[in-house]
Protein backbone atom coordinates (compact mmCIF):
# COMPACT_ATOMS: atom_id res chain seq x y z
CA UNK A 1 0.00 0.00 0.00
CA UNK A 2 2.93 2.21 -0.11
CA UNK A 3 2.68 3.27 -3.58
CA UNK A 4 -0.41 4.26 -3.06
CA UNK A 5 0.18 6.25 0.01
CA UNK A 6 3.41 8.12 -1.77
CA UNK A 7 0.19 9.15 -4.33
CA UNK A 8 -2.05 10.15 -1.58
CA UNK A 9 0.44 12.14 0.20
CA UNK A 10 1.41 14.22 -2.80
CA UNK A 11 -2.52 14.89 -3.64
CA UNK A 12 -2.67 15.74 0.03
CA UNK A 13 0.01 17.76 -0.37
CA UNK A 14 -1.43 19.87 -3.15
CA UNK A 15 -4.99 19.87 -1.93
CA UNK A 16 -3.53 22.62 0.69
CA UNK A 17 -1.88 24.71 -2.39
CA UNK A 18 1.06 25.93 -3.83
CA UNK A 19 2.19 27.63 -0.08
CA UNK A 20 2.81 24.09 1.14
CA UNK A 21 4.14 22.26 -1.94
CA UNK A 22 6.21 22.63 -4.55
CA UNK A 23 4.78 21.97 -8.24
CA UNK A 24 6.75 19.15 -10.49
CA UNK A 25 8.90 20.79 -13.29
CA UNK A 26 7.84 19.19 -16.82
CA UNK A 27 10.81 17.04 -16.43
CA UNK A 28 9.66 15.25 -13.35
CA UNK A 29 6.05 14.83 -14.62
CA UNK A 30 7.74 13.09 -17.38
CA UNK A 31 9.63 10.75 -14.61
CA UNK A 32 6.34 10.04 -12.68
CA UNK A 33 4.12 9.39 -15.95
CA UNK A 34 7.20 6.83 -16.83
CA UNK A 35 7.34 4.97 -13.06
CA UNK A 36 3.85 5.01 -12.58
CA UNK A 37 3.38 3.16 -16.57
CA UNK A 38 6.16 0.88 -15.29
CA UNK A 39 5.09 0.01 -11.79
CA UNK A 40 1.58 -1.35 -13.53
CA UNK A 41 4.02 -3.51 -16.53
CA UNK A 42 5.76 -5.09 -13.66
CA UNK A 43 2.77 -5.95 -11.68
CA UNK A 44 0.95 -7.04 -14.75
CA UNK A 45 3.66 -9.55 -15.84
CA UNK A 46 3.81 -10.75 -12.15
CA UNK A 47 0.11 -11.64 -12.83
CA UNK A 48 0.64 -13.05 -16.07
CA UNK A 49 3.29 -15.62 -14.40
CA UNK A 50 1.00 -16.17 -11.37
CA UNK A 51 -2.70 -16.67 -11.84
CA UNK A 52 -4.72 -19.18 -12.97
CA UNK A 53 -7.85 -17.27 -13.55
CA UNK A 54 -8.61 -16.39 -17.46
CA UNK A 55 -10.17 -12.91 -16.41
CA UNK A 56 -7.00 -11.61 -14.35
CA UNK A 57 -4.58 -12.82 -17.10
CA UNK A 58 -6.24 -10.92 -19.55
CA UNK A 59 -6.45 -8.20 -17.47
CA UNK A 60 -2.87 -8.15 -16.78
CA UNK A 61 -1.77 -8.61 -20.43
CA UNK A 62 -4.06 -5.89 -21.31
CA UNK A 63 -1.56 -3.86 -18.57
CA UNK A 64 1.08 -4.86 -19.96
CA UNK A 65 0.34 -3.86 -23.36
CA UNK A 66 -1.38 -0.39 -22.53
CA UNK A 67 1.08 1.12 -19.76
CA UNK A 68 3.69 0.02 -22.84
CA UNK A 69 2.28 2.19 -25.41
CA UNK A 70 1.68 4.76 -23.10
CA UNK A 71 5.38 4.60 -22.20
CA UNK A 72 6.71 4.83 -25.52
CA UNK A 73 4.74 7.40 -26.68
CA UNK A 74 6.08 9.26 -23.30
CA UNK A 75 9.30 8.31 -24.59
CA UNK A 76 9.31 9.40 -27.72
CA UNK A 77 7.92 12.82 -26.37
CA UNK A 78 10.26 13.66 -24.13
CA UNK A 79 12.92 12.53 -27.04
CA UNK A 80 11.42 15.17 -29.33
CA UNK A 81 11.57 17.50 -26.80
CA UNK A 82 14.78 17.15 -25.49
CA UNK A 83 13.85 16.47 -22.21
CA UNK A 84 15.05 14.01 -19.15
CA UNK A 85 12.50 12.59 -17.44
CA UNK A 86 13.58 13.32 -13.58
CA UNK A 87 13.25 11.49 -10.47
CA UNK A 88 11.54 13.22 -7.19
CA UNK A 89 10.28 12.59 -4.32
CA UNK A 90 6.87 11.36 -5.64
CA UNK A 91 8.63 8.80 -7.96
CA UNK A 92 10.94 7.32 -5.74
CA UNK A 93 8.03 7.00 -3.10
CA UNK A 94 5.82 5.22 -6.17
CA UNK A 95 9.16 2.69 -6.20
CA UNK A 96 9.17 1.89 -3.00
CA UNK A 97 6.01 1.33 -2.37
CA UNK A 98 5.96 -0.83 -6.35
CA UNK A 99 8.62 -2.84 -4.26
CA UNK A 100 6.73 -3.39 -1.40
CA UNK A 101 3.34 -4.83 -3.42
CA UNK A 102 5.38 -6.93 -5.34
CA UNK A 103 6.94 -8.18 -2.21
CA UNK A 104 3.32 -9.17 -0.47
CA UNK A 105 2.16 -10.42 -3.93
CA UNK A 106 5.37 -12.74 -4.70
CA UNK A 107 4.27 -14.51 -1.24
CA UNK A 108 0.45 -14.77 -2.56
CA UNK A 109 -0.76 -17.98 -4.64
CA UNK A 110 -4.18 -18.43 -6.85
CA UNK A 111 -7.44 -16.53 -4.89
CA UNK A 112 -5.39 -14.97 -2.44
CA UNK A 113 -2.63 -13.70 -5.33
CA UNK A 114 -5.74 -12.84 -7.53
CA UNK A 115 -7.78 -10.73 -5.28
CA UNK A 116 -4.83 -8.97 -3.66
CA UNK A 117 -3.59 -7.90 -7.14
CA UNK A 118 -7.09 -7.08 -8.22
CA UNK A 119 -7.72 -4.81 -4.93
CA UNK A 120 -4.23 -3.23 -5.34
CA UNK A 121 -4.91 -2.42 -9.42
CA UNK A 122 -8.28 -0.70 -8.67
CA UNK A 123 -6.98 1.26 -5.86
CA UNK A 124 -3.73 2.02 -8.06
CA UNK A 125 -5.58 3.59 -11.11
CA UNK A 126 -7.91 5.58 -9.20
CA UNK A 127 -5.11 6.58 -7.08
CA UNK A 128 -3.05 7.54 -10.48
CA UNK A 129 -6.39 9.00 -11.87
CA UNK A 130 -6.65 11.49 -8.80
CA UNK A 131 -3.43 12.27 -9.46
CA UNK A 132 -3.70 13.39 -13.37
CA UNK A 133 -6.88 15.73 -12.59
CA UNK A 134 -5.21 17.07 -9.20
CA UNK A 135 -1.47 17.34 -9.86
CA UNK A 136 0.04 16.03 -13.38
CA UNK A 137 -2.35 18.19 -15.83
CA UNK A 138 -2.59 21.64 -13.64
CA UNK A 139 1.42 21.38 -13.64
CA UNK A 140 2.17 20.57 -16.86
CA UNK A 141 3.55 23.33 -18.50
CA UNK A 142 4.71 21.78 -21.74
CA UNK A 143 1.44 21.61 -23.97
CA UNK A 144 2.44 18.48 -25.86
CA UNK A 145 3.34 16.86 -22.42
CA UNK A 146 -0.22 18.35 -20.94
CA UNK A 147 -1.80 16.90 -24.52
CA UNK A 148 -0.20 13.16 -23.56
CA UNK A 149 -1.13 13.04 -20.62
CA UNK A 150 -4.79 13.76 -21.10
CA UNK A 151 -5.18 11.35 -23.98
CA UNK A 152 -3.95 8.75 -21.81
CA UNK A 153 -6.61 10.18 -18.88
CA UNK A 154 -9.21 7.70 -20.51
CA UNK A 155 -7.60 4.62 -20.64
CA UNK A 156 -6.44 4.72 -16.93
CA UNK A 157 -10.31 5.36 -16.39
CA UNK A 158 -11.16 2.42 -18.40
CA UNK A 159 -8.78 0.39 -16.89
CA UNK A 160 -10.54 1.50 -13.41
CA UNK A 161 -13.66 0.36 -14.88
CA UNK A 162 -12.44 -3.00 -16.07
CA UNK A 163 -10.59 -3.84 -12.83
CA UNK A 164 -14.15 -2.97 -10.64
CA UNK A 165 -15.52 -5.64 -13.11
CA UNK A 166 -12.92 -8.49 -12.99
CA UNK A 167 -12.86 -7.29 -9.07
CA UNK A 168 -16.30 -7.94 -9.15
CA UNK A 169 -16.19 -11.28 -10.68
CA UNK A 170 -13.55 -12.60 -8.33
CA UNK A 171 -16.05 -12.45 -5.52
CA UNK A 172 -19.27 -14.74 -7.09
CA UNK B 1 -24.37 -15.76 -65.52
CA UNK B 2 -25.84 -12.55 -64.37
CA UNK B 3 -22.66 -13.21 -61.72
CA UNK B 4 -20.09 -13.51 -64.03
CA UNK B 5 -21.42 -10.46 -65.68
CA UNK B 6 -20.80 -8.36 -62.78
CA UNK B 7 -17.42 -10.14 -61.76
CA UNK B 8 -16.62 -9.03 -65.87
CA UNK B 9 -17.52 -5.36 -65.58
CA UNK B 10 -15.63 -5.23 -62.44
CA UNK B 11 -12.64 -6.88 -63.97
CA UNK B 12 -12.96 -4.76 -66.98
CA UNK B 13 -13.40 -1.19 -64.71
CA UNK B 14 -10.05 -2.42 -62.88
CA UNK B 15 -8.42 -2.78 -65.92
CA UNK B 16 -8.97 0.58 -67.41
CA UNK B 17 -8.59 2.11 -63.99
CA UNK B 18 -12.05 2.88 -63.37
CA UNK B 19 -12.66 3.35 -59.35
CA UNK B 20 -13.88 -0.29 -57.51
CA UNK B 21 -17.41 -0.77 -57.28
CA UNK B 22 -18.86 0.86 -54.10
CA UNK B 23 -20.67 -1.49 -51.39
CA UNK B 24 -24.45 -0.13 -51.52
CA UNK B 25 -26.24 1.56 -49.29
CA UNK B 26 -25.37 4.41 -46.77
CA UNK B 27 -21.97 4.79 -45.53
CA UNK B 28 -21.50 5.51 -41.66
CA UNK B 29 -18.81 6.07 -39.72
CA UNK B 30 -18.63 5.26 -35.97
CA UNK B 31 -15.06 6.91 -34.34
CA UNK B 32 -12.78 5.26 -31.50
CA UNK B 33 -11.41 7.87 -29.24
CA UNK B 34 -11.02 8.27 -25.40
CA UNK B 35 -12.27 4.63 -24.84
CA UNK B 36 -15.45 5.57 -26.43
CA UNK B 37 -17.29 3.95 -29.74
CA UNK B 38 -18.74 7.62 -30.89
CA UNK B 39 -22.05 7.34 -31.45
CA UNK B 40 -22.29 4.44 -29.01
CA UNK B 41 -25.66 3.62 -30.84
CA UNK B 42 -26.11 3.91 -34.14
CA UNK B 43 -29.33 3.17 -36.11
CA UNK B 44 -28.53 1.88 -39.95
CA UNK B 45 -30.64 0.42 -42.66
CA UNK B 46 -30.04 -3.10 -43.76
CA UNK B 47 -27.25 -2.43 -46.40
CA UNK B 48 -25.51 0.41 -44.69
CA UNK B 49 -21.94 -0.20 -44.37
CA UNK B 50 -20.28 1.12 -41.26
CA UNK B 51 -16.85 2.20 -40.95
CA UNK B 52 -15.06 1.88 -37.80
CA UNK B 53 -12.32 4.01 -37.27
CA UNK B 54 -9.39 3.70 -34.08
CA UNK B 55 -8.19 7.69 -33.11
CA UNK B 56 -6.87 6.04 -30.16
CA UNK B 57 -3.39 5.52 -29.66
CA UNK B 58 -4.07 2.21 -28.31
CA UNK B 59 -5.54 -0.46 -30.43
CA UNK B 60 -9.22 -1.21 -29.98
CA UNK B 61 -11.58 -3.55 -31.52
CA UNK B 62 -14.99 -4.16 -32.43
CA UNK B 63 -16.50 -7.67 -31.24
CA UNK B 64 -19.82 -9.55 -30.73
CA UNK B 65 -19.45 -12.93 -30.11
CA UNK B 66 -23.16 -13.62 -30.38
CA UNK B 67 -23.16 -12.24 -33.80
CA UNK B 68 -20.46 -13.07 -35.03
CA UNK B 69 -18.81 -9.96 -35.29
CA UNK B 70 -14.64 -9.50 -34.65
CA UNK B 71 -12.82 -6.74 -36.66
CA UNK B 72 -9.17 -8.18 -35.02
CA UNK B 73 -7.14 -5.88 -33.29
CA UNK B 74 -7.34 -2.29 -35.04
CA UNK B 75 -3.87 -0.08 -34.67
CA UNK B 76 -3.82 3.35 -34.25
CA UNK B 77 -5.94 5.23 -37.61
CA UNK B 78 -6.68 1.93 -38.37
CA UNK B 79 -10.30 1.22 -40.32
CA UNK B 80 -13.15 -1.73 -40.15
CA UNK B 81 -16.00 -2.10 -41.89
CA UNK B 82 -19.34 -4.12 -41.70
CA UNK B 83 -22.34 -4.19 -43.33
CA UNK B 84 -25.47 -5.11 -41.71
CA UNK B 85 -27.19 -7.82 -43.73
CA UNK B 86 -30.56 -8.09 -41.57
CA UNK B 87 -32.80 -6.09 -39.13
CA UNK B 88 -31.63 -6.20 -35.07
CA UNK B 89 -29.58 -4.79 -32.56
CA UNK B 90 -25.90 -5.97 -32.18
CA UNK B 91 -24.25 -5.55 -28.59
CA UNK B 92 -20.62 -4.96 -29.29
CA UNK B 93 -17.72 -4.21 -27.17
CA UNK B 94 -13.98 -3.91 -27.39
CA UNK B 95 -12.54 -7.51 -26.55
CA UNK B 96 -9.89 -5.20 -25.08
CA UNK B 97 -11.08 -3.26 -23.10
CA UNK B 98 -14.42 -4.59 -22.43
CA UNK B 99 -16.14 -1.67 -20.53
CA UNK B 100 -16.34 0.19 -23.73
CA UNK B 101 -19.94 -1.17 -25.31
CA UNK B 102 -21.61 0.24 -28.51
CA UNK B 103 -25.03 -1.04 -30.22
CA UNK B 104 -25.54 -1.18 -33.65
CA UNK B 105 -29.88 -1.19 -35.05
CA UNK B 106 -30.61 -2.50 -37.93
CA UNK B 107 -33.83 -1.36 -39.42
Amino acid sequence: MKVLNAIAIVLLSFAFGPAHAQAPSDPQIAGIVVTANQIDIDAGKLAVANTKNNEVSKFAQQMITDHTAVNNQAAALVKKLNVKPEESDTSRSLMGGAKDNMTKLHGLKGAEFDRAYIDHEVAYHQQVLDAIDKVLIPNSKNAELKDLITKVRPAIAAHLEHAKMVQSSLKK
Amino acid sequence: MRGKSILSAAALAAALGAPPVQPAGKPHTVTIEGMKFAPERIEVAVGDTITWINKDFLPHSVTAPAARLESGDLASNQSWKFSARKKGEIDYICRLHPVMRGVIVAK
